[in-house]
């Protein structure tokens, strides 16, 4: 029963990413599909693993088994699909189906007894066509093309987050170390796709899966400390120009009562 | 006979002969002989033959000292050295020149000796060592929110500030200047404590654009104690004013104390020998202190250099305390056992920690201090969630503007890329930051507002008084305020642009352009002129003026 003691003060927490990655069905492949699904023009897979990549291989993260802590993932796919709630128990944690439209995944993680937490749940949208940041400048390339540009990637990552563990939970975590994310990108694919020039194409084509890396945290927490600074440099300004016109209101208003005394 | 010699010395005293490569009586006797020669004037013969062989370092010292040679200012007279002939042949010349300080702010035009060969328009050199301090300033909202103190109105932290300011935060001279109408009696301790508590407050509050350590290092620069500095001054004073019997009542206790201290570190060896010779056991009575005395020098020694440091000169008694550390107990270690074990159980602590910070790094594990009296029950249980989660959420009704803002500047408060532990306090902090800066813009635009309003009733009382030729430093003033009010109510579209955008950021031109509009009004324009701006402006706001009026007249 020592085991079943909370480890207070503890917090451990293990990087998972979820997403999916699309592609285009060749034509011989879009042959062998039933009649009734002629009308699919994407394979997608999507799936929950853990969140560096194993090395030398094109598949998005996946570096670790994460089924030391993850019990159960049930993918809630679009009603459309026969039986739309798919859980899966062992690892690989992914659903792979054929489609022809974007829709929003419900992914439920659920736990290891030894955890004793309940499920959590996430969502997803499955992109199948080109991406990119900027949602405004959105690129719609037909199908030949979007079949050069390699597979589509959309992936979140995130972070599974234990408060005070049961002991032998915590044991079992810390026995299961997580891959560390490598430093800089090892891959020159972006997660999306910027533009549809040839370098683009040349760069997706066979450059493999990209990956999250340190550097991505990295660079991310700069780009927010940058606007911080900012903002703050801002705030001074306009401090500033708050004292300015208070101490202008104060001359001001003691005028005007000067002049109702007169 | 002739005094004892240096010889004889040597031979009363059994030291050998002297290191010289002549045999000593060759060398005594040419002494002997010479001394009433080359013995210096002044000097008692006795004296002068125990010297001995040394003497003639010695009488070089007495010679004449010479001097440094002189330095060649480069003056063209050559002064007939030979040295100074060669470097006159380059001759330096200097001018008599009038330079700008930058500095200055109010381009006064001083001349100084330079090198002819110097650039003219290089910058004042001194000048960069004009440093101004970084004084704080507060809104009336982060007074009311933040600096209220009962002991201070409004006004005096603003004069005490503006002392501050003026006086560069040279803390004498403002306790010196202080003289705040109607005030209290402030110390300078009072004044001090006052300034560093304002600004070590304003700095916890306002959004930090660094990290956290240099954050902690500006506030401890601000660190004040007031009730600490006072009794500091009072020791020290206390310490100027003992009499000399009080001292050397102290230097006797003092000594009496080691003498019993002594005695019984001598009493505790015995009594160990004792046991170990007729038992043959360690005595395990380690109550009384070892001989090292580490921690009772070094406290010592702390003391006596808080003293020399608080500008005290350490009497005679303080140097024979430094000299007695060696072999000798203070009381302050009365107690070692439990101080060291202390010192030593801490050192322990760190490194462990930092052999496991890696480890924990590793394992993505995080420790944070619990709280003693957190209760066991279940539902204090924070259950696992995904760290994204976790982003922060600001409450209040900027909700919007601080989206907004954020999306201007190209980060989305919904989602981050790579949600991890520290992007998300970074992610926290910016939101507070842009939160603030939306209050502050918020207070900006209702001062605005009232300015509004004031210039307005100003503008009518101004406007009625005219007639009756109001006093000359009222109306100058309020002219310039009052061409200020017509420069923004002809650009009204300045001011929506503005306010529209809320979240924008960057309107430094906005903000340039009003003021610059401000300075032409009130430099080009006659004062007719403005006192026009002035009506159009009362005309304008007749909504809010219309009811002052009538109610003035």
């Amino acid at each position: 029963m020592a085991d079943r003691v909370r480890v207070r003060g503890v917090t451990i927490h293990r990087p998972i990413i979820y997403g999916n990655v699309a592609v285009v069905l060749a034509p011989e492949e879009k042959a062998l599909l039933p009649p009734n699904l002629s009308d699919h023009t994407h394979r997608w897979t999507v799936a929950v693993r853990s969140a560096a990549s194993p090395p030398d291989s094109n598949t998005v993260g996946g570096a670790d088994d994460l089924s030391y802590f993850l019990k159960r993932v049930t993918f809630k796919l679009h009603e459309t699909y026969p039986n739309p709630s798919r859980s899966i128990d062992k690892p690989p944690f992914e659903v792979t189906e054929t489609g022809w439209g974007e829709f929003e995944v419900q992914i439920r993680l659920n736990f290891v007894t030894e955890s004793g937490e309940k499920g959590i749940t996430c969502y997803h949208h499955i992109k199948l066509h080109p991406w990119t940041l900027n949602p405004e400048e959105a690129l719609n390339p037909n199908l030949e093309l979007a079949a050069k540009l390699g597979p589509v990637h959309s992936w979140q990552y995130d972070e599974v987050v234990f408060n005070d563990p049961f002991q032998n939970f915590l044991n079992i975590l810390v026995s299961h170390a997580p891959t560390a994310l490598p430093k800089t990108k090892r891959k020159p694919v972006p997660f999306h796709v910027t533009t549809l020039t040839q370098e683009a194409i040349e760069v997706a084509k066979g450059a493999g899966a990209p990956e999250f890396t340190q550097e991505m945290e990295k660079e991310e927490g700069e780009r927010i400390e940058q606007a911080k600074k900012q903002v703050i440099a801002e705030q001074d300004k306009w401090r500033a120009m708050l004292i300015e016109k208070e101490k202008e209101l104060e001359k001001l208003q003691k005028l005007i009562a000067e002049q109702q005394a007169t | 006979m002739a005094g004892p010699s240096a010889s004889d010395v040597r031979a009363a005293l059994s030291l050998g002969e002297p290191s010289s490569s002549t045999p000593p009586h060759a060398s005594a006797t040419p002494l002997a002989r010479k001394p009433s020669l080359r013995k210096p004037e002044g000097m008692p013969r006795e004296l002068y033959q125990l010297i001995g062989p040394s003497a003639p370092t010695l009488i070089e010292q007495f010679a004449k000292p010479q001097l440094k040679q002189k330095p060649n200012l480069g003056s063209g007279g050559g002064a007939g050295q030979d040295g100074n002939a060669v470097a006159g042949s380059s001759k330096v010349k200097w001018e008599w020149r009038t330079f700008k300080n930058g500095a200055r702010s109010d381009g006064l035009k001083l001349s100084h000796w330079v090198k002819a060969d110097t650039d003219p328009n290089a910058d004042y050199p001194f000048a960069k060592y004009n440093i101004s301090t970084n004084s704080y300033v507060y809104s009336q909202d982060e007074y009311t929110r933040l600096l209220e103190d009962k002991e201070w109105t409004k006004e005096e932290t603003d004069y005490l500030f503006e002392l501050a300011r003026e006086y560069d935060g040279r803390f004498y001279v403002i306790g010196d200047r202080y003289d705040f109408p109607n005030g209290s009696h402030r110390s300078l301790e009072d004044l001090k404590d006052r300034y560093y508590s304002v600004c070590r407050k304003l700095i916890r509050n306002r959004p930090w654009g660094g990290d956290e350590a240099s954050k902690n290092q500006l506030l401890s620069s601000f660190q004040f104690d007031k009730d600490r500095e006072v009794t500091r001054k009072q020791y020290v004073a206390s310490l100027m004013n003992r009499t000399p019997e009080q001292i050397a009542e102290e230097e006797s206790l003092y000594i009496e104390l080691k003498r019993l201290e002594q005695r019984e570190r001598r009493f505790k060896k015995d009594r160990d020998e004792l046991l170990r010779t007729m038992l043959g056991i360690e005595s395990g009575l380690a109550d009384i202190p070892d001989e090292d005395g580490l921690s009772a020098s070094a406290s010592n020694n702390n003391l006596s250099i808080s003293l020399s440091t608080s500008g005290l000169s350490i009497d005679t008694s303080n140097k024979k305390r430094k000299k007695g550390n060696g072999d000798v107990e203070t009381p302050i270690s009365a107690t070692p056992s439990s101080s060291s074990v202390i010192q030593l159980s801490q050192p322990q602590k760190k490194q462990q920690s930092a052999k496991s910070a890696a480890y924990d790094a590793a394992q993505c594990i995080v420790r944070t201090d619990v709280p003693s009296n957190a209760s066991s029950n279940k539902s204090a249980h924070t259950p696992v969630t995904l760290r994204s989660f976790k982003i922060p959420f600001i409450k209040s009704s900027n909700q919007q503007k601080v989206t907004q803002l954020l999306a201007e500047l190209k980060i989305s408060n919904q989602r981050l890329v790579m949600p991890t532990r520290d992007n998300l306090a970074k992610l926290e902090g910016l939101m507070e930051a842009a939160n603030a800066l939306i209050d502050t813009k918020k207070l900006v635009d209702k001062v605005e507002m009232d300015l509004n309003v004031a210039r307005a009733r100003l503008g009518m009382a101004v406007e009625g008084g005219e007639a009756d030729a109001a006093p000359a430093g009222g109306s100058a003033s309020a002219s310039g305020a009052g061409g200020q009010a017509g420069v923004e109510t002809q650009t009204p579209g300045a001011m929506d642009v503005d306010e529209d955008a809320e979240g924008e950021q960057e309107d430094p031109v906005d903000a340039s352009g009003r003021g610059q509009s401000v300075v032409s009004t009130r430099s080009t324009r006659s004062r007719k002129q403005a006192r026009r701006s002035m009506s159009i402006s009362s005309v304008d706001t007749a909504a809010t003026g219309a009811g002052n009026k009538k109610r003035k007249r």
